[in-house]
């Protein structure tokens, strides 16, 4: 333990050794915003800052006015003065009574963290606003640094020149193509691609090869790629079962935004409030997804009201931090300790995500409300074809109007002289028909076996005896309130109850009415399958009764192994008291007609012995279903099927859509409160959606005197008031391209987060960003061209001292690839990579067993095309996400992410060694290396190398693996066995007519290759 | 950064993401954000504010919650009190489960189970626990649990990282992070998943021994009863480890010739991990192997120890991690959620569980291991006096209850024989000393020897730590 501290200390040490060497080298520009707030924020904002409740002896020193008041004559700052300067007398004292911060509070400040305090005060203790906070600088007019064609190098090398740095020349046209389209679109180039590039001698070469890039769909699926982690997209909803969700819409919905290169404005506008804009389109609405993304509790013994809050926290945090770079989210149990956020304004800015018709307690299993149906492209298409058809089959039945008409009238005439009576059931594929009842009840066996999301109709003849009459029909165990579903007459009204567990997770609904006791009533129920009591309709006589849930909170199956009965369900005391007839079951919600066909008690006979005009309209339906169904001429009756089919098709297409959860606002506005400490159950004042302070200056959030919704605020974050959304966004796009941004803390513009490297580039970008009408790929464009940009990644040792994490650029940064790139430029460099764009998520190759040693969940493996998506479309669970991403350092997307880390692990080295997606792309590549790579050994290696390289090995190089080849033959010839399983490996069949041990021998060759350090990495 | 200095330096960091390689910038940026007390450490005496009692942990945790007043807390007075309903005077309002809130009324049940003054401290402990019995002398018991969360995910997940919300790092991660390895080819932070013998039970997380927004390479490996017991760890069918050897040796040759272009150090880092990886191969088949063990050792911690993946195999398989330096070893064992028929689950569940906890305590006790290993025992929350669902004679539920809980903790500078806290007659309240989850925390690290207010890690502007801004050490439990 003592060494580790010494060595901490020794650690500590030497960055106090380099801050004081930047002192020295610039001994007149202590900058406060760079220098200077880091500290008074870090050891003073806890209790001399922006929180109130928290602020010691009324000091406060995050503003202006706090720090230089002078009080009982002492001011913590007198400009030039550094004696008398209150603030650095007690930072700098040894007398712990006197020290600031107090020593057990926490770090007292390093010495030379006291010195830059004492320079600045000196030099006059120049004041300014948080650098964020302030509007993006205008444009400087000044000339470039020579050779500088853009303002991005311009002001690179006026930084490199401060620091005594240069730049790096340029890297080779191999590195640079190879880098830039791994940077713009995750995956690798082909040698083809190598080759035209390396061959076009224009000028404007490398700006048309960025130009395609940018306008490729893999650029979209990259640039969605790093959205998905700022959204916490996933596949499952998070807590507890963790079951699936359907999201993937949105997903599409993003990749297709970046193909179109849709303008960061709208990008914004629609993500945030689609469903406020004006008649928004479905895209619009699917676009709202962003925030249905985060995590939903469907656990049973969930308070929904706590889990209210939790998603809208989510909301506010995610929002502060993707479009603005606030930790908003420190402001939820008190005053932000650091940035002016007061408790007040996080809530207010948390009201704007309050307002949604949402669930605390969301569904286990699938979407939750609010969502909407959004086919694809291709469903709309198969939509139109089955209206299409719809209205061909009604119009083929339409002309045959007068036939039907005559026809009828024929078989009425004969009904009418037959003696018999002639009846016909309207109940095409009824799985459940009971016609009598006469023993107390009747047990049906294993039919009518409804599972969780299927549509129902019943429909039955019922005459209570008594009020409590008892059941109707169920499929349920045989116990009271236990699990399945029944149809039920209590106190006179219709009960309806679906049931996994009595209390918490049924639906349980009941009609106001109540039947009449001893008559005859035809009873029918329809639900739709949405696990909602809003789902269940209920008629009597053909009239539609009003129904009251008394539970609403489904949320697991209901199915049980017990047998349909009619008549009783839930033990003895259930059994019906009254009489049952025709009792009639369905797996669908029957149509209008049919419907109405249901309630009709009289025979065919029995109708049209009836005066025409004297039938009611049900009769009508009645007579005229069953003629069309079993005794119209063949011809009618196949055309009425072909109707009916094509009705069923449309039906069933609709139900085949994807959902995906959108945001929509309650019509009467939810109220928001302070929430004290935070807690769901302790409300305080009321509040009403708006900005924070600081940042609302000069915009007003919403139209006077109404309240602001979310589309004010999603509008105010990219308007021109709000300095941030650019920065914030501009910086994660250098993020992306350089490994770092230019502020190192993506998600912390804040005091507590790191000043900008380069302040005056990450405004001409912010500004060119805004300037271009927030034209993402413009601004991507402008960045790669540059020559900082285009910087070979080479580094001295010397340059590494000098510049260890290139945060001056002296260099092109040289980053181990994202665990994304690595899996997708392994499939593509195999050639098994299937590039098909969107569509739902995919589960490839993962080892046994992980999901259901957690959960009892199955991981069901996909075969074919599916293992060889990008990995972007891997089905993403939250509580199990994919092992080797997650290796590699992806997010796991339970909370939203801007940064990943890059780690380094063995780990990493046995996912690439070992799992069976790199082990079968590298016997694929091995049997291209043998296929395309030419006859001899040297040459197969050649190609394979710069194929997977994008550069030409040298001889060295090559003869390495040639030798290693050579090794491993001799290997597999001795045994054929060993080799045999080698090529076996994978879904995907081995070449043929290759041997087993040369394939083998070469995919062990293919496989360093993949694994070696310069193909993981972009240089 | 002298010779020396680097040899300490890679001392401290943790298995995965050890370097033999220079000390990169990267790395450099890492220890001077990631370091823990690396500021905190030039004033005073940092991270470590006492001696450490204990160097690894064994944490067992039951998931699910077992009920308290079936195990370990004795409530007679329940007996005359049986089927009545639960007083408000007791339950205070306090908030109850949805599932069990709409219930018409809260019949109490008393425990079917007979209890037992046991060992020389006299502790109660029921019959289903006939092991552990035996070991209350070596054990600190808590009584006075509580904790916030009502439900399994969140419960759990704060358990894990002080945070009800998931994003927060692991237990296992803060320590991994804060002390590092004692062997640089074992992870620092092992978990390990059994299953009830049903096969039902609360879903696990992987997030439960993640990094949260630590590096990720402070994570928690999870060793399985599978052919690989860490992911990955086999060579492809086929590929023999003499092939695999000189892949290797290409490999680094070719990545040598590569870093002489580059001058990246993250390239020599790369190299090492390989080899790293290479030697996890025959290290961690030979750690789980456990064919060397005697008869004996099985025979302490029953038969089951003998099958691979059952908790007894892993209580086995703890002790041989924490033999060989790894840090902190935590099992996870599902199924004491008993909404209802509560006696058959339990008695399950202990004689799953019962032999091999108590044989953990006895087996590193006689190697003169338990004085500076904590184990620790518990689930996430307790359960209710009042019964769930329908009462009968010799069955009954019981739902989540936050408010009182029992753990125990044995080893590693903990007070023997001792018993802390103490609840009211139904188990529902505690009456004396309560122990809130952070305190837990509080109370590890400081058996760890660390400070819990000094080991933080700056994220999003704030400098987190495991305990938040709570915990009080719970000092009587101290030996």
């Amino acid at each position: 333990m003592a060494t580790l501290l010494r060595v901490l200390i020794i650690c500590s040490s030497v960055l106090v050794w380099s801050d004081v060497r930047t002192l020295v080298a610039e001994p007149t520009t202590v900058d406060f915003q760079r220098d200077v707030r880091p500290i008074l924020s870090d050891r003073c904002y806890p209790c001399h800052g922006p929180d109130a409740k928290e602020r010691k002896a009324r000091l406060r020193l995050d503003t202006k006015d706090g720090a230089f008041r002078v009080r009982r004559g002492e001011s913590p700052i007198v400009p030039g003065k550094p004696q008398a300067s209150e603030l650095l007398r007690r930072v700098a004292t040894t007398d712990d009574d006197e020290r600031m911060p107090p020593p057990e509070s926490g770090p007292t400040l390093r010495a030379s963290e006291v010195e830059i305090l004492r320079q600045w005060i000196a030099s006059g203790a120049k004041w300014d606003e948080h650098w964020a906070f302030r509007p993006v600088a205008a444009r400087a007019e000044s000339g470039r640094v020579d050779g500088a064609t853009s303002f991005i190098d311009d002001l690179v090398r006026r930084r490199l020149a401060r620091e005594g740095l240069e730049s790096s020349p340029r890297a080779s046209r191999e590195t640079l193509i190879r880098r830039v389209t791994l940077d713009l679109t995750g995956l690798p180039p082909s040698v083809e691609e190598i080759d035209a590039f390396l061959a076009d001698e224009r000028p404007d070469a490398y700006s048309r090869l960025v130009d395609r890039l940018l306008a490729s769909d893999r650029c979209a699926e990259r640039l969605a790629l790093d959205w998905l982690d700022a959204a916490r997209y996933a596949d499952t909803n998070g807590y507890q079962t963790d079951g699936e969700r359907s999201m993937w819409r949105w997903r599409d919905w993003v990749i297709d935004a970046f193909r179109t290169n849709k303008p960061f404005d709208e990008f914004t506008i629609e993500q945030l409030a689609g469903d406020l804009l004006p008649d928004p389109s479905i895209d619009q609405l699917i676009a709202t997804g962003f925030h249905r993304n985060h995590r939903g509790n469907g656990e049973g013994g969930v308070i929904p009201e706590e889990y209210l809050v939790e998603y809208v926290v989510d909301r506010v945090d995610t929002t502060a931090s993707v479009w603005l770079g606030l930790t908003l989210g420190c402001a939820r149990c008190h005053d932000h300790k650091y940035d002016p956020f007061s408790q007040r304004e996080f809530y207010e800015f948390f009201a704007y995500f309050h307002n949604v018709p949402e669930m605390g307690r969301t569904f286990k299993y699938g979407n939750s409300p609010p969502f909407v149906r959004a086919p694809t492209l291709y469903q709309k298409k198969k939509l139109a074809e089955a209206d299409a058809k719809i209205r061909r089959a009604a119009e083929k039945l339409g002309e045959l109007d007068a036939v039907i008409e005559r026809d009828l009238a024929a078989f009425e005439k004969s009904l009418r002289s037959d003696k018999k009576i002639v009846d016909a059931n309207v109940d095409r594929g009824a799985l459940v028909k009971v016609d009598k009842v006469d023993a107390p009840f009747v047990d049906s066996g294993d039919v009518a076996a409804i599972g969780f999301y299927d549509k129902f109709t019943w429909s039955a003849w019922v005459s209570p005896a008594r009020a409590d009459a008892g059941t109707v029909l169920s499929r349920m165990l045989d116990v009271p309130r236990e699990t399945g579903y029944a149809l039920r007459v209590e106190g006179g009204a219709v009960h309806v109850n679906l049931v996994r567990r009595w209390l918490d997770d049924s639906i349980r609904v009941r009609t106001t009415r109540k039947l009449e006791i001893g008559k005859l009533a035809h009873v029918l129920v329809l639900y739709d399958g949405s696990r909602m009591a809003a789902g269940v309709r209920v008629f009597v006589d053909g009239k539609e009764w009003k129904t009251v849930a008394d539970l609403d909170e489904l949320n697991q199956p209901f199915d049980v192994m017990e047998p349909f009965r009619v008549g009783r369900g839930g033990g003895e005391g259930s059994v019906f008291r009254g009489a049952i007839d025709r009792v009639r079951v369905f797996d669908r919600v029957v149509r209008l007609r049919e419907r109405r066909a249901l309630t009709v008690r009289a025979s065919l006979t029995g109708i049209v012995r009836k005066k025409s005009e004297e039938r009611s309209a049900t009769e009508r339906d009645k007579l005229r279903l069953a003629f069309l169904d079993h005794f119209a001429a063949p011809s009618i009756r196949k055309m009425h099927e072909s109707w009916i089919e094509a009705t069923a098709a449309r039906e069933s297409l609709v139900d085949s859509f994807p959902t995906v959860m959108v945001m929509q606002e309650r019509k009467t506005p939810r109220e928001t409160h302070v929430l004290d400490r935070g807690r769901y159950d302790e409300p305080r004042e009321r509040v009403l959606p708006n900005v924070p302070a600081i940042l609302s200056t000069g915009a007003k959030a919403s139209a006077e005197g109404q309240r602001a919704t979310r589309l004010d605020l999603a509008r105010w974050i990219v308007s021109r008031d709000n300095p941030l959304t650019a920065r914030v966004t501009v910086n994660r796009f250098w993020q992306m391209l350089f490994g770092a941004g230019l502020v190192a803390t993506p998600n912390d513009f804040g005091s507590q987060g790191e000043a900008p490297s380069h302040p005056e580039l990450l405004d001409a970008l912010a500004r060119e960003f805004v300037e271009s009408g927030w034209n993402v790929r413009h601004v991507l464009r402008t960045i790669v061209l540059s020559e900082t940009y285009r910087q070979s990644s080479r580094v001295s040792p010397a340059g590494l001292a000098r510049d260890p994490n290139n945060r001056w650029l002296s260099r092109g940064p040289r980053l181990r690839l994202s665990a994304h790139a690595i899996r997708d430029q392994v499939l593509a460099i195999s050639g098994l990579l299937s590039e098909k764009l969107g569509g739902p998520s995919v589960k490839p190759y993962q080892p046994p067993g992980l999901w259901e040693e957690l959960s009892g969940e199955k991981y069901q493996r996909d075969g074919g095309d599916a293992l060889y998506r990008r990995s972007l479309y891997t089905f993403w669970k939250r509580t199990a996400p994919p092992p080797a991403m997650m290796a590699f350092d992806a997010a796991g997307r339970e909370t939203y992410c801007v940064r990943t880390t890059r780690t380094n692990t063995p780990l990493q080295a046995l996912v690439l060694l070992n799992d069976i997606t790199y082990v079968e792309a590298a016997r694929v590549f091995a049997t291209k290396m043998m296929r395309k790579g030419g006859e001899s050994p040297r040459k197969r290696i050649a190609w394979a190398f710069r194929r997977a390289t994008g550069r030409h090995g040298s001889d060295r190089e090559i003869a390495i693996l040639e030798a290693g080849l050579a090794r491993h033959l001799e290997e597999f010839g001795r045994n054929a066995n060993e080799a045999r399983r080698v090529v076996e490996l994978g879904d995907s069949k081995a070449g043929a007519k290759l041997g087993a041990a040369e394939l083998a021998a070469y995919t062990l060759v293919a496989s360093v290759i993949l694994n070696l350090d310069e193909v993981l990495t972009r240089e | 950064m002298t010779m020396n200095d680097r040899r300490k330096t890679e001392s401290r960091r943790s298995f995965l993401g050890s370097a033999t390689g220079a000390l990169t910038g990267a790395a450099l940026a890492a220890l001077s954000s990631d370091a823990p007390g690396a500021d905190a450490a030039t004033g005073d005496d940092g991270l470590f504010r006492y001696a450490p009692r204990a160097k690894r942990v064994i944490y067992l945790f039951q998931s699910g919650a077992p009920s308290q007043m079936d195990l370990f807390d004795y409530k007679p007075e329940l007996e005359r009190l049986r089927g009545t309903d639960l007083p408000s005077s007791v339950r205070q309002g306090q908030r109850l489960t949805l599932m069990t809130s709409r219930q018409p009324s809260f019949p109490v049940v008393p425990s079917l189970f007979e209890f037992r003054r046991r060992g020389d401290c006299g502790a109660w402990v029921s019959e289903l626990m006939p092991h552990t019995a035996r070991i209350v002398d070596e054990v600190s018991f808590i009584h006075s649990m509580h904790t916030e969360a009502i439900n399994h995910d969140p419960a759990i997940t704060f358990f894990q990282t002080g945070a009800q919300i998931a994003g927060r790092p692991s237990i296992g991660a803060w320590l991994a992070y804060g002390l590092g390895t004692e062997n640089r080819d074992l992870p620092a932070f092992v978990a390990m998943v059994s299953q009830s013998r049903t096969g039902a039970g609360q879903p696990l997380y992987d997030r439960l021994w993640g990094s949260g927004f630590l590096p990720s390479k402070y994570q928690g490996v999870k060793f399985r009863a599978a052919a690989d017991p860490v992911l990955y760890l086999s060579n492809p069918d086929g590929v023999s480890g003499g092939a695999r050897r000189r892949m290797l040796d290409d490999l680094r040759a070719l990545n040598e010739i590569r870093h002489e272009e580059t001058g990246d150090p993250e390239t020599p880092t790369r190299i090492s991990q390989y080899e790293l990886a290479y030697r996890m191969q025959s290290s961690v088949p030979s750690l789980v192997d456990v064919s060397d063990e005697p008869d004996h050792v099985f025979d302490l911690y029953g038969e089951s120890s003998r099958k691979p993946g059952t908790y007894a195999a892993n209580c086995l398989l703890a002790r041989r991690l924490v033999e060989r330096g790894v840090r902190f070893v935590q099992l996870f064992h599902r199924g004491w959620d008993h909404h209802s028929k509560l006696p058959a689950g339990i008695r399950m569940q202990c004689a799953d569980t019962d032999q091999a906890s108590a044989a953990l305590v006895l087996d590193l006790k006689a190697r003169g291991l338990l004085d500076d290993t904590l184990v620790v025992w518990g689930g996430e929350f307790g359960r209710t006096v009042y019964c769930q669902g329908s009462l009968t004679a010799n069955d009954y539920g019981r739902d989540h209850h936050p408010r009182c809980f029992t753990m125990w903790l044995a080893g590693g500078g903990v007070r023997r024989g001792y018993s802390h806290g103490a609840t009211d007659d139904f188990s529902y309240n505690v009456t004396e000393n309560p122990v809130h989850v952070h305190d837990l925390h509080a109370t590890m690290l400081r058996l760890l020897g660390i400070d819990h207010t000094r080991l933080t890690f700056k994220f999003q502007g704030r400098n987190h730590r495991l305990t938040d801004v709570h915990g009080e050490i719970v000092d009587q439990m101290l030996a």
